[in-house]
């Protein structure tokens, strides 16, 4: 079951935690106004969502150190644009749980990183990652790298490889074998591997999840417990 | 070369793999990424406040240890925020 409402204690409410230049309410309203109102709101939000995502792209983005300051402005420029459209779009979708601005800069936040993604694995093939790639434990490689004076952990290592390797033959799908490899070993991001799944991010996220516990339950039926696993091969 | 020497290359991925699949929250299945976006506002402004987010949404802070596309967006929220707040932006 997936949660729909997270509510909070009344005395862990942020709201009127910070200084605002517009209430909620009033950024609605101007947001929602007649021309002249609704021009000057939406200038001023861009603006600040501008701010914003320039700071972040400028100060946290160590990817972007060798582009020059005109170029991250640019791309905060553009970024700030389509967030503004998307949040004037969803105004009906704030549920007013926390400042407006914020929200806002979450929508922010999401255009300028989905962007950014699509530049950064815009060759990215799932497919060739695949052809390549070996999710499977390598048995022999683990048995190598037991200290030589014990030989007891070599073949307590090499039992739960092969029981590991066999749990991923036997429970997992070609695609959760493929969303494993990308993600939780390859760091690529989920909405990267979710648009060549043909699924979306929510569902992969399931599905990844649905993987982890089919492995865990497997390993454990088969004696294998998370602290021994760890334990086994912790270097 | 010596069969017994350890691996600087294969050992750390058969490590990640485990780790990943044997650290997983129970909680985590119960928030999918959709919810925990729809909190993420609401989490920010609690964490940029002192609060402990663990304690209030759990189930959001479980998702996003292990989601790496949310924990991104969630720690660029933070950022924003709190060069807001400290007058940085």
């Amino acid at each position: 079951m997936y949660l729909t409402n997270l509510a909070l204690p009344d005395n862990a409410h942020p709201k009127g935690a910070f200084m605002a230049e517009r209430s909620n309410a009033q950024w609605l309203q101007e947001l929602t106004a007649e021309s002249e109102v609704r021009d000057a709101a939406i200038q001023d939000l861009r603006q600040r969502l501008q701010r914003g995502i320039y700071y972040y792209l400028s100060r946290e983005r160590s990817d972007l150190s060798g582009l020059a300051a005109e170029e991250i402005v640019k791309m905060a420029d553009d970024f700030a644009q389509d967030a503004t459209l998307r949040v004037l779009a969803n105004l009906d979708s704030f549920r007013g749980d926390s400042r407006f601005t914020t929200w806002a800069t979450k929508v922010a936040v999401r255009v300028a990183i989905s962007e950014m993604r699509r530049a950064r694995y815009r060759d990215f093939s799932l497919d060739e990652l695949m052809d390549n790639g070996d999710l499977k434990p390598d048995v022999g490689t683990a048995i190598s790298s037991t200290p030589i004076d014990r030989p007891e952990s070599a073949m307590e290592k090499q039992d739960a490889l092969q029981k590991i390797n066999q749990a991923f033959e036997e429970v997992l799908t070609t695609r959760q074998r493929a969303a494993l490899e990308a993600v939780v070993l390859n760091g690529v991001p989920m909405e990267v591997v979710a648009e060549q799944l043909g699924t979306n991010r929510n569902a992969l996220y399931k599905l990844i999840h649905d993987a982890r516990q089919k492995l865990r339950t497997y390993l454990e039926n088969q004696g294998l417990s998370p602290d021994y696993i760890m334990n086994l091969f912790e270097p | 070369m010596n069969d017994n020497m350890p691996d600087q290359t294969q050992q750390p991925r058969v490590l990640r793999l485990l780790e990943e699949i044997l650290s997983l929250h129970e909680a985590s299945g119960n928030c999918d990424c959709e919810t925990c976006t729809q909190q993420l506002d609401c989490l920010a402004e609690l964490v940029t406040s002192g609060h402990n987010a663990k304690e209030l949404l759990p189930a959001v802070q479980d998702h996003l240890d292990c989601c790496q596309d949310c924990r991104e967006e969630f720690e660029a929220l933070l950022c924003i925020l709190r060069a807001e707040q400290s007058g940085s932006c």
